[in-house]
């Protein structure tokens, strides 16, 4: 363990989809990740892990069990309440960047700042700014979205992830759609940002190389997690 | 500036051609609005004007008997109908009336008509006339007779007692210009003689192509009245409150009286249809471009799908989601609106300077319009209405959209 816990989760179960075709996409998984620590969660197609990372980001409500975050037990919360610690307390970075093409680099980051409105339009400005110049994109400010490669939009993801300085970062598949050589850099990004600032990283996915850099790997199946192994520790997917 | 609004505002600049196309519509709506309710109330204003300015806002006229029913016991005969009201032709005691109606407060000017119908001979040209035997400063305080003389003087007729001044249509009817003369029948078969002073135009055909203007004692021996006046005109300062005065001058002097609204209620009926009409014509139009806003608002919601969802994985709520296409909707109609409204204006002003030659019911040489700030307030309130709605569909689907399942389906 190398510090405070960020995100727990326990006994999660989760059922998709409606009578016939109802899976049970989640067994009772149960899962801590902390401060300053990468957290890999590997696995084939299909066996739940974007389940569990969508539940983990407040975006999905688990069936039975109970997720917490910091030291705040998340349940049974409005639409609003799960918004507002959605915006406070996680980033989010997806395989596909999803930035809003036509805002410039500048204008994605500031997005979640705009939603907490703790700062003024100075003040997250420069802040967008410096998350910028600290992926390496400081000279892009002002392109769009859409003006950026595969890897320069992911860097953008990963500013933005960090714009409201959240205690967890959840990432699904963050280097899926980028050559070896932008998922190297991408990810060693992530992980130097990760330990400096002390966030909890949880993400997903299929790449040997970046999951075996992780401090934990978890490996999941028919919904559940069947190991655990810290970091250096061979891995069976 | 709030979020959903900084959202709302780059999403709808982005779109431009959308956002272009949607204005256009409500444009046009508020702007074609504002300018038909102009035209249409112009003329029905120009209406009222005239037949105020030459009858005059209040009537009073025969009196009737009382009929005393607050003392009479109601009939077994439950279907028994209610006593009709008797009247007696002519005013009485008129100077007693004018006397008592100057001391209201809604009164500015009263004065006695007594009109009667003869023929009128000029020439081998004949017909049948309406003459008002006025008292000439009387009526000059009450109506603006002075503002429709278009030819001859009023002067002149007001120190000739055998002067009259006709309509200009009954002018040209009876082919006489000022300084000619013409004959009027009396009921005993005499044939008066009479020289035309003034020619008055009022505005409205059915006036001037009948009056005729003599003075109160000559018209009085001529028509073999017995009562000096078959009328009270009554200028008001508010003419909108003359129904009320009406009702209280019926039952203060028991005479029978009308307001200009119940004297002209046919009329001023076509003129509401006309409004209505064209605004509900309008308004379709208005509605008409809320559905094309619904449209470019949909299809921006299937189309930002992707950023729906990644804006709620970033924290913003479900009410944050529908208010970036509220806020949409709000900036189109009110940019919209805002520039309707100076197209209506700049309508207004070009519709008001086309020739036209109406010289039947109404008499114009131009559209007659009229400049009303509610005109373009209920223009602007329409458009808001039908944009909301417009948009509120769209938004509330937008909202409702479920991240995860659009994220799951772009991540796997």
């Amino acid at each position: 363990m190398k510090g405070e816990i960020s995100l727990s989760c326990r006994q999660l179960e989760r059922y998709l989809g409606e009578a016939e075709e109802r899976v049970h996409a989640l067994r009772g998984v149960s899962l801590d990740v902390e401060a300053g620590s990468l957290h890999a969660v590997v696995g084939p197609s299909g066996c739940g892990k974007s389940t569990l990372l969508y539940i983990l980001g407040l975006l999905d409500v688990p069936d039975a069990g109970s997720v917490e975050i910091g030291s705040t037990l998340i349940a049974g919360l409005s639409d609003q309440e799960l918004a507002r610690r959605r915006n406070q307390l996680i980033g989010f970075i997806f395989q596909f960047h999803f930035l809003m093409e036509d805002f410039t680099a500048h204008e994605n980051v500031m997005i979640p700042m705009r939603r907490l409105g703790q700062l003024n339009e100075e003040e997250m400005g420069q802040r967008a700014a410096s998350l910028l110049e600290s992926v390496d994109l400081g000279d892009k400010l002002r392109r769009q979205g859409r003006h950026l490669s595969g890897g320069e939009q992911q860097r953008v993801a990963i500013a933005r992830a960090l714009a409201n300085d959240p205690q967890v970062i959840l990432a699904d598949e963050p280097t899926g759609n980028l050559d070896t050589n932008n998922s190297q850099r991408a990810f060693e990004l992530l992980a130097n940002i990760v330990r400096e600032r002390e966030k909890a990283l949880l993400l997903v996915t299929h790449n040997r190389f970046i999951a075996d850099s992780c401090d934990w790997v978890h490996e999941m199946k028919d919904g559940r997690i069947i190991a655990s192994h810290p970091h250096g520790e061979r891995i069976s997917v | 500036m709030t979020a959903p609004l900084y959202i709302a505002l780059r999403f709808a600049t982005h779109r431009k051609r959308a956002l272009f196309l949607s204005l256009v519509g409500v444009v046009f709506g508020v702007g074609i609005f504002i300018c038909t309710q102009a035209q249409t109330q112009g003329f029905a204003q120009f209406f009222i004007d005239s037949t105020i300015g030459s009858n005059g806002a209040l009537t009073l006229r025969s009196r009737f008997r009382p009929r005393y029913e607050g003392l009479v016991i109601p009939s077994k005969n439950v279907n028994a109908l209610p006593e009709r009201r008797n009247f007696f032709e002519g005013v009485h005691n008129v100077s007693e009336i004018m006397r008592v109606s100057r001391q209201f407060s809604n009164v500015v000017a009263c004065s006695p008509v007594l009109r009667g119908n003869v023929s009128a001979r000029s020439g081998f040209e004949m017909t049948t006339v309406e003459l008002f035997g006025i008292d000439p400063p009387a009526h000059l305080r009450t109506t603006d007779l002075a503002k429709q003389i278009i030819d001859g003087k009023f002067d002149d007729f007001t120190n000739n007692t055998s002067a009259v001044i006709l309509g200009y249509k009954l002018a040209d009817q009876l082919e006489v210009g000022c300084g000619d003369s013409i004959q009027l029948l009396s009921p005993s078969g005499e044939y008066w003689r009479f020289t035309v002073a003034a020619i008055a135009r009022s505005g409205i055909g059915t006036i001037d192509s009948t009056r005729v203007y003599a003075q109160t004692r000559v018209s009085q021996r001529l028509l073999k009245k017995p009562y000096e006046a078959s009328m009270i005109i009554y200028k008001l300062r508010d003419p909108n409150r003359a129904p009320e005065l009406a009702t209280h001058f019926e039952t203060l002097f028991q005479h029978a009286s009308d307001s200009w609204q119940e004297r002209e209620e046919s009329t001023l009926q076509l003129f509401i249809m006309l409004r209505l009409s064209a605004a509900i014509t309008v308004s379709l139009m208005i509605l008409l471009a809320g559905f094309g806003i619904f449209n470019v608002l949909t299809m921006s919601v299937l189309s930002k799908i992707r950023e729906i969802a990644i804006l709620r994985s970033m924290g913003y709520r479900q009410v944050d989601i529908s208010a970036i296409f509220l806020w949409q909707g709000a900036l189109i109609a009110t940019v919209g609106s805002l520039i309707g409204c100076l197209l209506g204006a700049l309508l207004t002003g070009i519709v008001s300077k086309v020739p036209i030659h109406i010289h039947g019911l109404l008499y114009t040489d131009h559209f007659l319009v009229v400049w009303d700030w509610r005109h373009y307030f209920w223009a602007t309130v329409l458009a808001g209405v039908a944009v909301f709605i417009a948009s509120y569909v769209p938004a509330r689907r937008a909202a409702q959209l479920q991240p995860v399942e659009t994220l799951r389906g772009s991540s796997l």
